[in-house]
Formats: structure tokens, C-alpha cells, sequence
């Protein structure tokens, strides 16, 4: 599709301009007359040569000579008096034909691949060709049409991804502007990284000396782009781990989890973290991974307990687009309809990866056998209370108080990382990772006191946040937390086209930081003044309310939490919120979700009760934009199964609204709050109504029984 | 610490400009000067500067029509191309040739028609797909049933399979013979799986090159001509996985780097194979956004200098990921009872004839393989385009217009690639196209003319709307989905 005239119209004579044209007008004919009657002569040749030498471009030119050689070969193959050059000589004229012809156009297609076809017949010499590309690279360094050829000469050539390697260091020293020349390397070095050929293991020896070349790339001239991009390239492959981790369940390892049937009293004994209620007689067993597997499933994970009496436990991702490959699983626990020893704990064991067969979506599998325990004590039923105390939730800010902790309490925020079996080699490169990011810090720190650069800004800020992740098990919390909010909402104003990529960035690291620690965290912990509802028994409200986020993260940290306040925000998605599966209580008021799309995650979440999403905008824009932000945004449409009986009658029309359909007609919800949404007219409250039976309240009115 | 002394050292010479980097100040000069200028006109003075010269930009397209200068003997290989990209400029200005020059045209194509389908570079070439693409193309944009007719579907059906074909083996068929049509259906297609690259891809050209144009070009064409069915588009969607590079862009080959170009072709092939939920969306989006640059024009690849072309090759790829959600909603929509319900969404197309209905029904399982419910894949195109199109942009979509306004306008007619280039019709056909994209990406559905607000400079300079999966102005399109509707 670049078949636009490559060189701009000189003030040429005309004449002579048309002489050519006219020249070329001649040449055409007797070359179309010679072609459609199959005449392969010398002197066809010299005119179809002479053709291309002016049009490279013209194709049916380059297979007639394809015909031409296929037919002369033959010849002289029957012929045996030939002399025995002949092949040769019959290919060499096609390599100069060619050679001709890029001179003209180093950019036609059809030049190119007749080289190609010319050398797969594999009786011509080689030699010529890595001389031939450095003089197309040399006249244009990013020419792909160089650049693929030269991958092709290579394979013929057997020459080592090692050498090209070399090339492409070569073509950078000479000019480490060109993104090519780079982007070739990023490619040749993931192949030599994963077969780890001989130089090339251990990686960190080999990313050591990537990173020392690319700074002298970015120190020469901090403002061409190539270097960052490959820099970018380098740091993902520093920090990423290729097997998959566990980092995180609920329960938590060691805790102790105090489980409540039917409805509760308050006991200030309880530690709230770990106090769970159900009605279901199940409790659900999540893991947290830090890459989204398959293969989770009883063999994979084993439970060891009592309350596993059920037989084999099914695992079940936790994806809304119904893949069978998720970051977060979960399974349920059966706890038995007697009477338990009150006074009594009862063990679970739980055993991740100790056989194979959990991988991650890139192939890798799980390596890092882990064990996690914790202890279940259930009260007993109450069940002359059951039915009792469900009153109306309300969010009002003075029903909030700071929770304050009690020392029995356990630590809401634990990491599993401890658990995880490392070896040897494992600790060297964690400690290797962890340096190179210092030294990187260092470096760009210096570079950003002396220039003002955003992409050097955005670095800094992706080095730091890596550099905390890495070590917040350690230090137990982020370091750089405050010098990256400052980095990114620097960036918002230098960069105001991409400032909402930057406000999501800057929304996880406050997440981060928040969810650092328990001290940090607590912060954020309130207790509900009114405990006569049975919804929120004895458990914390976290509130994450009126922190600008707009988009949700750090979740592995907060699986135990039940109710959520997240109002007064600037979400535009609740992408991750569907691991959360203990919330029974959630207020997205004052958000911009602009759609019932973007509410995706609440299907998954089977303990809902109580739902706020008043004031957010809901219907005002007739597209949603949330469906391409996701990862898969056509990934809804395999799981519906909707029977035409479901279909609501009367004067709603279903059709109208099947997005809020999919999203309530599996929840339970008994308290919904829509208002201040341009969908939310009588209409459509008669319509919810309809479709989730077990709704009390809506809007804040008590609905009739019906 | 040793590196970071080294690197430490390097910042204190004197920072040298690359090459790239003094290529992109000259470009950043010119842009930015043109930009400063603008801003401190008056008023009146900055409204005829944005104003799209309508008169004069016909006046060079319709001229390069009729009578082209020597100088283009170059493309005299592309003579479809350049049809099409003349006759798709001057349907975007809202203007046609005269007849006499649509018959010309009509006359001159058909003698680019192979006898055994697709078209050449010009009479007597061997027949390519991206001619037959051009061709195709500026046949639809001619429109009217003698132009339409012209086209030889199922020859160029043939010419699609053709390339693994040994044409001398076809020679006694006779391309308008109705056996030859049933042959096509049943033997060609047993031959094409047969012969189809493993990878899936197809090849220019007989014994040519194998790439992700290629592919465009193919599907294109079978789709907008109603013949796109599963052994054409087998393996195709894997061709061009294998295509995505890390960077989220998709690259003319395996191995090579990401390009706008084919970012664009891979991206709606995928969409009208009925396969883009393979893609890595989220990555294609990243990459396509961070193409656009300062001086509002978009970037072919990272850190190569803007260029105004690509306002349709990155800018349509924004355009198409605007609709996939209209796909969703219909897939949704039609999963519903099977009462009156789900045509109501739909559109209504061909609600009154019984097997489109039962088609659309199926048209669920983006990617899904399931040989019960087979997808009408030549209605996507058509149902693509139907859907609403209101969204924000994720692009900047008015510094793009006043870079194609303001910095490839040729105020004397025609546009270029950047400040400096001189005018030609491949720069015109794609900046008015992706002029033409930015402009409607507001606009609810085809009715609603956009509002003043998204069309920069006055409002006549709005272009007509194009189709942004085949780039034909959308009322030739749908005269020529309803030509074509019958298999």
C-alpha cells in the first residue's frame, strides 16, 4: 500500500520527462508481447531488465522472469554441452536484475522476493549479501524490507542469533536511534534468554550489560525515544517472574477464623478481621496468584481437613469473562449441620503445586510448592435469631467510627512470600534484582535533576514502584510511595493527553502504599455504628472513599474484607473487585462508571447484599467505553444462557436493558441505591424490582411485598 | 556502581542528536512554526487557514484522473491504486466525476480483469490482490449497476484461491459458466485447503510475497463482495497472531516490528474473520495511542516522524476499536428470546427474509468454533458499520485534524505526507480518510450528522463517511452490500 511516488516531482525538463515516459510505454508493450507469448530470449530479458531498472514495482515483470529462469534451467539441464557455469550465470544476472532494481526502489515488494526466490534455489553464492544489506541499512537504517531480508539471509546462511546479536550492537553504536535495530535485538535476545544458549545464562549477567548499553544510549541524548522503549523492554524482563506465585488466600495462613451461622451478637473478644458469617453453611477458600493459571483443581491444590467432608473440593476461576484462566480461584469449604465442639479449632491444610500442572498463560509452570494452614472454630447456630435484625444499611458519615485495634486482633495484611520454598539461585537473583533497580534509581534520579524529560519521569516512577514491591515484604511498606504520587501527578500536567493513564497508575500506588501495612491500613478501618443489622455483624468497614482513584488494585491484600466503602471516587471500571468474595456490602456511589458493563465484576460476587451505586453515569452515554479497556472486551458473550421463560412480560422490554439484566439477575441483593443515574426512572426501578426478588429496599424506600 | 559511573560520564560530554532526533527538530521546526503562526492570527484569519480547500482539492484530484504527469510512470503497476485513491477522495469531498470519466474508468478496470479473475497493476499484468483490493474499491465508489456488474465475483473468488493454483490447470474454464460457479463452490475450495499455506496467510500474487497486507486485501474483497466464507478465512486468524508484537502493534511478518500500516490490516481482518477477540486488544490499543505524536499527526512505528498517511492506518484502527462494543451488543442482543425482541436491536436488516434472521441469531461465539451455528461472516462488515459510533475519543482527535489541516494541506489542492513533502493522491485518499474518521467519531449513528464541535475549522469542511473496515464512502458501500447480498 506505499506505492506512493517516492521521489517528490523535480522542476524536470518536461521533455525529457516524457521521453522516458514514453521510452517506458515502449519497453511495456514489447515486454507484455514477449511475456503473453512465452518468448524467454536474451534479448526479452534485456528489456524486461531494463523494465524493472526503471519501475521496480511492476510484478508481473519480476515472475515473467521467474518463468524465464525455471524455462532456461530446464534448458540447460537437457542440454549437456552447456558450460557447467551456466546455472550460475543464469542466476547471477537475476541477483544484478534485482540489485538494479533497489537501486531505483529500495522499498519494492517484488524486488525483494525475487531475491528471495532467487537464493532459495540454493545454488548461489552467499557471500554478497550481508554486503549487499549494509549498504541498504547504511542508506536506510529502519527499511523493514532490509530488515526482514536480512532475518531470511541469516536462516539460509545459519548464521548464529549470537552474531546478529553482534550486528545489531554494531547498527546501534552506530546510530542507537534506530528503534530497528533495537527491536531486532529484544527479539534475538528473548530467543537466546529462553533457550539459554551457551553465554547467555545466567540472564542477569547478560541484562547486565543490555542495561549499560542503553544508558549509554539515554545519557547521550535523554530526548530520542528508541533507548527508552528498549529500556522498558529491559526492566519487564528484570522484574517479571516467569512462574507463576501464590501471594496471597483467604483465610490467611495462621489465622484463625471464627465462623458464624445464622446471625450474631456482638463479642468485642472477636478480632473482626477474621470473623466470618454465613448462611450458606460454606466458606469460601480463595488463592491469589500473581499471574492469571489454568489448572487449578484438586490434584493441584490439596485441602486437608475435617470440614472437607464432601470429597474433592471444584475450583473455580474467578474471571468475568468465563476463561478458564484466572489470577484468582476459589473453591467452599462445607462446614457440617451439627454442632461442632464449641471450644474446639479445626485445622485446615492447604498444599498448592505439590504436583504438577498449574501453569500460567505464557506457559510457565508453578514451581514454588506451598503450604498454607489456618484454623476454623464455628459458633454455634442461633437460629431463633435467624430472620431477625436485617435493617436497612446506611452510609452516612457519622454512622462511621476509626476502628481501634485490639492487640488480639491478627494482622489483616500478611504476605505469603515466606512460604514460598526459594533456592539458591533464586535468592541471588532476587538480591541481583533488587541492585539493579537501586542502581537504576540512582542513575535516572541524577538524569532528572539535570533535564526535565517526561518518559525519564515515567522510568523513575515504574523503578520505584518496582523497587517497593520488591522489598515491602521486607520493609513492610512503600518507601517511595510519596516521590512516585509526586512523579505521576507531575506527569498529569506535563502530559495532559495521557493524564488518565497516569491518574490509574497514580491510584495503584496509593492502593499500595495504603495496603503496606497494618499500621497504614487501620487508618482506614471503621467500625458501623449501627450493629443491629445481622449484614454487618461484627465484621470492619474499609473505607476508600474520596481518594480520587480511578481504577481499584492491591486487592490481593484486601480478600478479607466484607464492606467496602469506595464513594466519592473517579472509577470508571471495578476491574479485580470480583476476588473479593466475602463483600457483602460495597457503596460505589459518586463514581463515573458510566455503565452496567463496567459493573461486570458483581456477578461473580455471590455474597452481595447491599449495593450502592447512586450518583454515577449511568445511562448518559448511549456507548460504553468500557468494554475495549478491558483485556477482552468481547469476552461476555459466551456465558449467556438466557431461556426465553426468564423473559420479564408486561410493558417492560427486557431488550432495553439486559446489560442491568446479566449484572442483577444472579446477585441477591435486598438493598440497591441507583438514584442520581440517567437510567434510573420509574420504569426501570419497577423493572429491578422484578428481576432481583429479593430487594427490600430501593432507593431508600421499603419495597411491598409481593 | 561501575555503570551507573559510566553512564554518568557519557551525560557530561556534550549530548550529541541522533539522527532521528535531528530529523524529528527539523519536522518539529516546521510543525511548531506553522503551529505558532496560527495561533497568533486573528480571528477571521485562523478560519480560512483551517478551512478545507474543497475547490482546489478537486481540481487536482479530478485532473490527476484525466491527464497524469510523466512522472508517474513509477506506479504504473499501481494504476488501480491510483483510481482508487482519486475516486475516494473526490466521494469523501461529497463530489463525482463526470460520467463519462466513470465509464473510463469502469472501461479501463475491465481490461485490468484477469480472464481468470482479480485484477492487475494495468492491462495484461498478472492479477495481485492489492490491485484487486483498488480495483474493487474504486468499482464500488463508481457505484451503479455497470459498474458493480463489471467486478467478476467469482472470478475473483478464483483469483483469491488462484495463487496456489497452477493457472494453466484452470484454463478451460470458462469463469462465467454456471459450472464454473459450482466448481468454485466444491473443488476449488477441497484445492485451496489443500494448498493453503500452513501458517494461513495468503500470498500477493502467484509465486509472491506472503504477508499481512495480503491478508487484508484478501478478506477485504471477499467480504465486501458477499464470498467470504470458513475455508477462505481458515488459519488466517493464527497468520496474524503470530503477527502482534510485544509492543501490541502487528508487524508485516513474524519476527519484523510493529507498523501502522499493518496494525490496521491485521486489525480489521481479524474483525471480519469474526476472530479480534484473539487479539491482545489492550496491547493494540497502548501501542496505537502512543503513535500519535506532538504535532498531532500520528507516527508508522516508534520513533520514526509523523507522517499524515497514517491518520487512517492508526487513526482507523481507533475507529475500529470504537465499534467492537456495538459487536458485543448485538451478539447480546441476539442470544434474547427469539421473539420480535432481538430484530429490534439488530437493525432490522433483512428481517423479512427468513434465513438472514436465522444467520444473525448465530452471529454469536466471536472466535468460537461451532460448526451447529455457523456465523454469517459476510454480514459483519455490514453490521459493523450499523452500530451507533458515540464514544470519547482515545485518541486526540482535534490536534489530528489541525495537523492534516494545517500542516498537509496543500492550500493549492491535494495533501502531503508533512510540512516540506510535496503533494500526491496516496497523502490526499489518506488524510481526508482519516479526516473523514476523526470527524464522525462523535456521531451517533448515520443519521445524525456530527455536531459542530467535532469538525475543526467550519463545518463545510465535513467529509462523508467512510466504511472503516473496507475505506469505501459508506453510501457506495451500502449500494453495493445490497448488489452483492445475493451468495
Amino acid at each position: 500500500m506505499h506505492g506512493q511516488p517516492r521521489k517528490p516531482p523535480k522542476p524536470e525538463d518536461e521533455a525529457a520527462s516524457a521521453a522516458k515516459a514514453e521510452k517506458l510505454r515502449n519497453l511495456q508493450s514489447q515486454f507484455l508481447c514477449f511475456h503473453h507469448n512465452n518468448i524467454y530470449s536474451k534479448e526479452a530479458l534485456e528489456v524486461n531488465a531494463k523494465l524493472l531498472e526503471i519501475n521496480p514495482e511492476y510484478y508481473t515483470a519480476w515472475n515473467y522472469r521467474k518463468l524465464a529462469v525455471e524455462h532456461r534451467l530446464t534448458q540447460s539441464e537437457s542440454d549437456p554441452d552447456s558450460d557447467s557455469d551456466s546455472v550460475n550465470s543464469i542466476l547471477n544476472v537475476e541477483l544484478k536484475v534485482v540489485e538494479s532494481a533497489l537501486r531505483q526502489n529500495f522499498k519494492s515488494y517484488g524486488a525483494w522476493h525475487h531475491r528471495k526466490w532467487v537464493l532459495s534455489k540454493g545454488q548461489s553464492s552467499l557471500d554478497h549479501e550481508l554486503r549487499l544489506l549494509d549498504r541498504f541499512q547504511k542508506a536506510d537504517s529502519r527499511n523493514f524490507h532490509a530488515w526482514n531480508y536480512r532475518r531470511f539471509v541469516a536462516s539460509l546462511l545459519n548464521i548464529s542469533e549470537v552474531d546478529e546479536l553482534q550486528y545489531t550492537t554494531d547498527m546501534i553504536n552506530k546510530n542507537f536511534s534506530n528503534y530497528s535495530a533495537w527491536h531486532n535485538r529484544s527479539v534475538l535476545l528473548s530467543n537466546l534468554l529462553k533457550k539459554k544458549a551457551q553465554g547467555f545464562f545466567p540472564k542477569e549477567k547478560v541484562l547486565n550489560e543490555e542495561y549499560e548499553l542503553v544508558h549509554q544510549a539515554l545519557f547521550t541524548d535523554p530526548d530520542d525515544q528508541s533507548g527508552w522503549f528498549y529500556h522498558l523492554w529491559l526492566l519487564e524482563q528484570t522484574v517479571k517472574a516467569d512462574a507463576p506465585l501464590l501471594v496471597s488466600s483467604w483465610p490467611a495462613h495462621d489465622s484463625n477464623l471464627i465462623l458464624l451461622g445464622g446471625s450474631c451478637l456482638e463479642d468485642s473478644a472477636l478480632s473482626p478481621f477474621n470473623t466470618f458469617h454465613s448462611e450458606l453453611g460454606t466458606i469460601p477458600l480463595v488463592v491469589f496468584f500473581n499471574k492469571a493459571v489454568e489448572g487449578v483443581n484438586s490434584s493441584t491444590i490439596s485441602v486437608e481437613s475435617v470440614l472437607n467432608t464432601k470429597g474433592e473440593l471444584t475450583w473455580k476461576p474467578l474471571s468475568t469473562n468465563n476463561s478458564q484462566t484466572a489470577q484468582v480461584w476459589v473453591t467452599y469449604l462445607n462446614y457440617p449441620d451439627i454442632k461442632l465442639h464449641s471450644s474446639e479449632f479445626y485445622p485446615v491444610e492447604v498444599s498448592v503445586g505439590h504436583t504438577q500442572g498449574i501453569i500460567s498463560s505464557s506457559g510457565f509452570h508453578y514451581s514454588h510448592p506451598s503450604r498454607f494452614a489456618f484454623k476454623v472454630f464455628v459458633r454455634p447456630f442461633e437460629k431463633d435469631l435467624a430472620g431477625h435484625g436485617v435493617e436497612m444499611v446506611s452510609w452516612r458519615e457519622d454512622n462511621f467510627l476509626l476502628y481501634e485495634s485490639h492487640s488480639q486482633d491478627s494482622n489483616p495484611i500478611l504476605s505469603l512470600d515466606q512460604l514460598n520454598i526459594k533456592d539458591d539461585h533464586e535468592e541471588s537473583s532476587s538480591e541481583w534484582r533488587a541492585e539493579t533497580i537501586a542502581n537504576e534509581i540512582a542513575l535516572f534520579r541524577e538524569l532528572l535533576s539535570e533535564i526535565n524529560c517526561k518518559i525519564g519521569k515515567l522510568t523513575l516512577a515504574r523503578l520505584l514502584i518496582a523497587h517497593d514491591t520488591m522489598l515491602s515484604p521486607i520493609a513492610n511498606k512503600m518507601v517511595h510511595s510519596e516521590e512516585v504520587i509526586e512523579l505521576y501527578s507531575d506527569l498529569m500536567k506535563l502530559d495532559s493527553p495521557h493524564s488518565q493513564y497516569y491518574k490509574d497508575e497514580r491510584s495503584s500506588v496509593l492502593l499500595q502504599q495504603i495496603t503496606s501495612n497494618r499500621e497504614t491500613l487501620l487508618r482506614y478501618c471503621f467500625r458501623h455504628g449501627d450493629r443491629t443489622s445481622s449484614i454487618l455483624g461484627n465484621s470492619i468497614c474499609l473505607r476508600l472513599n474520596n481518594l480520587s482513584l480511578s481504577r481499584m488494585g492491591s486487592i490481593e491484600k484486601l480478600l478479607w474484607v466484607q464492606m467496602l466503602d469506595l464513594s466519592h471516587n473517579e472509577l470508571r471500571s471495578i476491574e479485580g473487585l470480583e476476588a473479593m468474595q466475602l463483600l457483602s456490602c460495597l457503596n460505589l456511589s459518586n463514581n463515573k462508571l458510566s455503565s452496567f458493563t463496567a459493573l461486570g465484576p458483581l456477578r461473580l460476587l455471590k455474597s452481595l447484599k447491599v449495593l450502592d451505586i447512586s450518583c454515577n453515569e449511568i445511562g448518559s452515554h448511549s456507548i460504553d467505553t468500557t468494554r475495549y479497556l478491558c483485556s477482552s472486551p468481547l469476552s461476555h458473550a459466551e456465558e449467556i444462557d438466557w431461556s426465553p421463560d426468564e423473559t420479564v412480560t408486561g410493558d417492560v422490554n427486557l431488550t432495553n436493558y439486559w446489560e442491568a439484566f446479566l449484572i442483577f439477575k444472579d446477585l441477591n441483593l435486598t438493598q440497591l441505591d441507583i438514584v442520581g443515574n440517567a437510567i434510573a426512572d420509574e420504569k426501570f426501578k419497577s423493572f429491578l424490582a422484578k428481576i432481583v426478588p429479593t430487594l427490600k429496599w430501593l432507593d431508600g424506600q421499603e419495597l411491598q411485598l409481593h | 556502581m561501575s555503570s551507573a559511573e559510566s553512564a554518568n560520564h557519557n551525560s557530561m560530554t556534550a549530548a550529541a542528536p541522533t539522527k532521528t532526533q535531528q530529523e524529528q527538530w527539523v519536522v518539529d521546526n516546521q510543525v511548531f512554526q506553522i503551529f505558532d503562526l496560527f495561533a497568533n492570527l486573528p480571528r477571521n484569519a485562523k478560519s480560512a487557514l483551517v478551512e478545507l480547500q474543497r475547490d482546489n482539492h478537486l481540481e487536482y484530484l479530478t485532473k490527476g484522473l484525466k491527464r497524469l504527469d510523466p512522472s508517474f510512470c513509477v506506479l504504473d503497476a499501481n494504476r488501480p491504486w491510483l483510481c482508487y485513491w482519486i475516486l475516494h477522495s473526490i466521494a469523501l469531498l461529497g463530489d463525482y466525476v463526470e460520467h463519462e470519466v466513470e465509464n473510463n474508468v469502469v472501461d479501463f478496470l475491465s481490461r485490468c480483469q484477469d480472464p481468470n479473475g482479480g485484477y492487475g497493476g494495468g492491462p495484461g499484468q498478472l492479477p495481485h490482490l492489492a490491485t484487486t483490493y483498488a480495483a474493487v474499491n474504486a468499482l464500488i465508489t463508481v457505484g451503479g449497476d455497470r459498474s458493480l456488474s463489471s467486478i467478476n465475483r467469482w472470478s475473483v473468488m478464483f483469483e483469491v484461491s488462484h495463487f496456489f493454483c497452477n493457472s494453466a490447470y484452470w484454463s478451460h474454464f470458462e469463469p462465467n459458466d454456471m459450472d464454473f460457479k459450482i466448481f468454485c463452490r466444491e473443488k476449488v475450495y477441497m484445492f485451496l485447503k489443500r494448498m493453503k499455506q500452513p501458517s494461513g496467510a495468503f500470498r500477493m500474487h502467484d509465486a509472491g510475497e506472503i504477508d499481512v497486507r495480503a491478508c487484508y486485501t484478501a478478506i477485504s474483497v471477499a467480504s465486501v463482495l458477499n464470498i467470504l466464507d470458513d475455508e477462505l478465512i481458515q488459519n488466517v486468524g493464527d497468520y496474524i497472531l503470530s503477527c502482534q508484537t510485544y509492543e501490541g502493534g502487528i508487524s508485516g511478518e513474524p519476527g519484523a516490528e510493529a507498523h501502522g500500516g499493518y496494525t490496521f490490516c491485521g486489525f480489521a481482518t481479524m474483525i471480519l474473520i469474526n476472530e479480534v477477540n484473539r487479539l491482545d486488544l489492550a496491547g493494540l490499543l497502548d501501542w496505537v495511542a502512543f503513535r500519535q505524536g506532538r504535532e498531532g499527526g500520528f507516527q508508522g512505528r516508534t520513533n520514526k516522524l509523523v507522517d499524515s498517511c497514517y491518520s487512517f492506518w492508526q487513526g482507523g484502527a481507533f475507529a475500529l476499536l470504537q465499534r467492537l462494543h456495538a459487536i458485543l451488543d448485538e451478539q447480546l442482543a441476539n442470544f434474547g428470546p427469539q421473539t420480535g425482541v432481538a430484530s429490534d436491536i439488530s437493525g432490522g436488516e433483512g428481517s423479512s427474509d427468513g434465513t438472514q434472521v436465522d444467520d444473525k441469531t448465530c452471529h454469536s461465539k466471536l472466535g468460537g468454533t461451532n460448526a451447529s451455528c455457523p456465523v454469517n461472516l459476510n454480514s459483519i462488515g455490514y453490521n459493523f458499520v450499523k452500530q451507533p459510533g458515540e464514544m470519547e475519543a482515545l485518541y486526540h482527535r482535534w490536534s489530528l485534524q489541525q495537523y492534516i489541516l494545517l500542516c498537509a494541506q496543500d492550500m493549492k489542492g491535494g495533501l502531503k505526507d508533512k510540512p516540506g513533502k510535496h503533494r500526491d493522491f496516496y497523502h490526499t485518499c489518506y488524510s481526508l480518510s482519516g479526516l473523514s474518521l476523526s470527524q464522525h467519531s462523535w456521531s451517533q449513528d448515520e443519521d445524525t450528522p456530527p455536531l459542530p464541535n467535532a469538525v475543526m475549522g467550519p463545518y463545510a469542511n465535513l467529509l462523508e463517511r467512510t466504511h472503516p473496515l473496507f475505506n469505501v464512502v459508506l453510501d457506495q458501500y451500502y449500494e453495493a452490500h445490497e448488489f452483492f447480498d445475493t451468495p
